[in-house]
């Protein structure tokens, strides 16, 4: 019954607080729910006992007491929720990075009018949003269609985006990040058929990788591989026209992670999957780009392919 | 001069019993048709649960696609709270209310035929949009924009809300009835301070009716503008605003929530002193603590809009964790009801604890989701759809079957059998927590609602798995309940007038009661005149005032009041 661990700092602030008003629903519930079990043990009515128990029609005393219990406990709850409150609405003067988060049916673009760059998300390929870890991150929250709510779980925080014509104020949501990795979200708020699919990707990486992240984003380039996964080796192949990939022989090593960068110059929509295991990796559409993450793999000679296009194969020797 | 004397037609006038049922104007069968009718679509949305349960048991769409998964849960809502909760209530309010008041009908009974027979209609047009090419998708919150023209073409949509707007003056219709029968029908005696708990909850739901209902349907018309005459209410290119719907549903919606609970807390209200053989503790604290729900509903409404970014979130937190007190003091004066009695656990008991002990973890839910910053975490997750269930089902729907195993003997003159209802019991109570409690951890956890697919990856997999186990356990326990009936029909143990050793004037008559309700009436000096009755005086007031004013011992006296 507890939220995920949180990676922010203001999560970190909500959790603290779910776990007093966690307690506080605790001792209720098992006062409340011990007394009953109780009163049908204890108080049953044996068979031929017609004799009527005490009528008894009330007691002010208690009567007050039992107004005073739940007043105090309501008083403490908002007292502790203002104060998280202050912390979760708190705003830096200069926030260390600011996204233009806007959700379409049905997906999303991260606009970052500092460094010029967007990002714009499909249902096949949903979008990555790097961001510095420990820095003050402010997201600044607009819809052009329906409404939508940004959500990443582990963050413990969500604020809806809302169209509110020209004139409207947007919703903002700020946030550090204590902890490099990578974070899904997704939209929180129902927007039509294809909600499900509005997923996308916080990867929070240090102030180093998200600046050499960003110029690459920039110059219109792959980002390099980052959110934590370490990439010892990392292998370009690129789906090329008439369903090809440009490589027909692949070699990685043994017991270790390693990376695919796969970029797809072909017309129609690839992906690499490694014949026989479970290795299966994300589609991408034409002109896009991707890092597959593999786990080690013990040494042999392996097929991948594309998933898609079962004769679009190449070899993948893993030696020692 | 010749004369003609004429006789009085003694038989009376032979009519088909289609015909009768379809012209009643009696309370107490428009009562049972709307008791019928609400099982009716209760099945008909329990259905579509199954089928948003099937769907999510495992990632992946297995079964229907993204807008048939819409369309069901859509319907889903609208259908379990318009057309089942409010009206099953509202069916027993119409049956028990004038029996409990010592009255003779309705205050308006024609009103209360046409309150009725909307109902039908108003639920089939909802329903029809599967004829037009889909019912409406948009969640049974309907909200702006999603619900405009633009983005919901579908005539299913524009169905939904007429169908809603007739419900709406449905339920607006029998409120007035409710308000003007509870002031004005009461038999002699009977001083609102001696009205059954139930008739109080149902005076406080009907006011709710009365001053939400209209807000909902100038939502529902102003919408309705939006989608077919180029209005712009909630169109924000044209000066619009879609959270103004936000406001005008909530302002009705949380009123709503308790227009579908308190009258479910009245019928447990009377079923826990009759099965523990004492009077409810706190008879007027527990009146006040209604008409104090009942005050605070108005100024919570935003308690649902927290991420909207929209509204001054320490009033609306501060205004929601307040009902937590009322509603404590209900809780603790039900305890002390039990405490000390002589419990029997007959099947409505069962079904009366069940209440309190699934409502109590709904009510602490929503303390939780009182606290903006939880809120922020929680809002629209399946935190909140288990939440909402623990009320709405673990509350309203229990006592909703409370009230059907308890007045069913009054209705037909039989009782349901014992050991098949509380076979019901079981297998509906571990399905219902099976079925909702993971909802809890997969809300914390982060899994969002309305969501027809989620990924393999999220371990969202075992706890999906388990809810829709409960959910087909749900389904199954209703079998019992379906056999009970048509066996209790066929040959079920006659049950007299009173077979509980009730405390209220219901139970005065026989079951099922004639046409006219009351031959006599017993006298009325507490809220508990049949107690009184059948245990003399030393016990019965609940006040002990009540008991000065004492006619007399003459507890065989009838006062044939009617």
């Amino acid at each position: 019954m507890l939220p995920p661990e949180p990676k922010t700092e203001v999560g970190r602030d909500v959790f603290n607080l779910y776990l007093v008003v966690l307690a506080l629903a605790l001792i209720v519930f098992v006062a409340v729910e011990g007394f009953i079990l109780y009163a049908v043990v204890r108080y049953r009515r044996k068979p031929g006992d017609d004799v009527l128990p005490e009528q008894l029609h009330g007691n002010n005393t208690v009567e007050i007491i039992w107004t005073v219990i739940p007043t105090v406990i309501v008083f403490i709850l908002f007292g502790a929720s203002m104060i998280t409150l202050a912390e979760v609405e708190a705003r830096s003067d200069n926030p260390g990075v600011t996204i233009e988060v806007e959700g379409f049916q049905w997906q999303w673009n991260f606009r970052y009018p500092d460094e010029g760059a967007t990002i714009t998300g499909s249902a096949a390929d949903p979008p990555v949003m790097a961001v510095p870890v420990g820095e003050p991150v402010r997201l600044v929250l607009s819809s052009i269609d329906v409404n939508h709510a940004f959500f990443v779980p582990q963050f413990l925080i969500k604020r809806d985006l809302i169209n509110l014509g020209e004139n409207g104020r947007n919703n903002e949501l700020e946030f550090t990040i204590t902890e490099a990795g990578t974070y899904a979200g997704q939209c929180a708020e129902f927007c039509g058929d294809f909600h499900a699919d509005m997923t996308f990707v916080v990867d929070a990486m240090s102030r180093a990788d998200y600046d050499a992240y960003m110029a690459a984003i920039v110059a219109g380039e792959p980002p390099p591989a980052t959110g934590g996964e370490d990439c010892g080796t990392t292998i370009a192949v690129t789906a090329v026209e008439s369903i090809q990939f440009d490589t027909d022989a692949i070699e990685a090593p043994a017991g270790e992670d390693f990376c695919i960068e796969f970029t797809n110059n072909d017309t129609s929509i690839h992906d690499i999957g490694i014949v026989d295991t479970e290795i299966n990796g994300d589609d991408i559409g034409p002109g896009a780009s991707i890092t597959y993450v593999i786990p080690a793999m013990e040494a042999g000679d392996y097929t991948f392919f594309c998933t898609i296009h079962p004769t679009m194969t190449g070899d993948l020797t893993v030696t020692e | 001069m010749a004369t003609t004397t004429l006789e009085p037609r003694t038989v009376a006038y032979r009519r088909s019993w289609v015909l009768d049922w379809l012209t009643t104007v009696d309370h107490k069968k428009i009562g049972v048709l709307y008791i019928v009718n609400s099982f009716m679509f209760f099945f008909a949305a329990g259905i579509l649960a199954l089928v948003i349960r099937s769907e999510l048991a495992v990632p992946g769409l297995q079964f229907v696609d993204e807008s048939t998964y819409n369309q069901a849960f859509t319907m889903h809502g609208t259908i379990m709270l318009f057309l089942f909760i409010i009206p099953a209530l509202s069916g027993f309010a119409n049956y028990i209310v004038p029996l409990m008041l010592g009255a003779p009908d309705m205050a308006f009974p024609r009103i209360n035929a046409l309150s009725f027979w909307l109902l039908p209609l108003g639920g089939g047009l909802i329903f029809s949009g599967y004829l037009f090419g889909g019912a409406a998708a948009e969640g049974w919150t309907g909200y702006a924009p999603l619900t405009s023209s633009q983005y919901s073409e579908g005539v299913g949509t524009d169905l939904w809300i007429i169908g809603l707007t007739l419900v709406g003056v449905a339920s607006i219709l029998g409120a007035v009835n409710f308000i003007a029968t509870i002031f004005k029908m009461r038999a002699p005696g009977m001083t609102l301070f001696r009205m059954p708990i139930f008739v109080w909850t149902v005076l406080v739901t009907a006011v709710l009716i009365l001053l939400a209902t209209p807000v909902l349907a100038a939502g529902l018309i102003a919408l309705f503008i939006d989608r077919n005459y180029g209005g712009s209410f909630f169109d924000p290119s044209v000066g619009g605003n879609p959270v103004l719907w936000q406001h005008i549903f909530w302002f009705f919606g949380h009123p709503e929530v308790y227009i579908v609970i308190l009258p479910a807390m009245g019928v447990v209200s009377e079923i826990l002193p009759v099965f523990s053989r004492k009077p409810l503790f706190g008879y007027k604290a527990f009146v006040f603590a209604t008409i104090a729900i009942g005050l605070l509903s108005w100024s919570v409404w935003a308690h649902h809009m927290f991420t909207t970014g929209s509204v001054f979130l320490p009033f609306f937190s501060f205004m929601t964790a307040l009902i937590a007190i009322p509603t404590g003091i209900k809780m603790f004066n039900w305890l002390a009801t039990l405490w000390r009695g002589k419990l029997m656990l007959t099947t409505p008991m069962l079904f009366a604890l069940g209440f309190i002990s699934m409502f109590l973890i709904g009510g602490i839910s929503g303390v939780m989701l009182a606290s903006p910053p939880i809120d922020f975490h929680l809002q629209d997750t399946y935190f909140v759809v288990a939440h909402l269930h623990y009320v709405f089902f673990g509350g309203s729907v229990f006592g909703v079957f409370a009230a059907t195993y308890y007045w069913f003997p009054k209705m037909t003159g039989r009782k349901l059998n014992e050991p098949l209802g509380k076979v019901h019991f079981w297998i509906h109570f571990i399905g219902f927590n099976l079925a909702f409690f993971p909802m809890h951890q997969l809300g914390l956890s982060g899994m969002p609602r309305r969501v027809a697919d989620y990924s393999p990856d999220a371990g969202w997999t075992i706890l999906n798995v388990a809810s829709t186990i409960g959910a087909f356990m749900i389904a199954v326990s209703v079998i019992p309940l379906l056999i009970n009936v048509v066996a209790t029909f066929i040959n079920g143990e006659p049950a007299g007038n009173d077979p509980w050793e009730g405390n209220t004037l219901e139970w005065a008559t026989t079951s099922p009661p004639p046409p006219y309700n009351f031959d006599s009436l017993p006298p009325i000096h507490s809220e508990r005149p049949l107690f009184f009755l059948t245990h003399g005086h030393g016990h019965a007031a609940a006040r002990p005032e009540d008991l000065e004013e004492d006619p007399g011992d003459d507890v065989e006296r009838r006062d044939g009041l009617v």
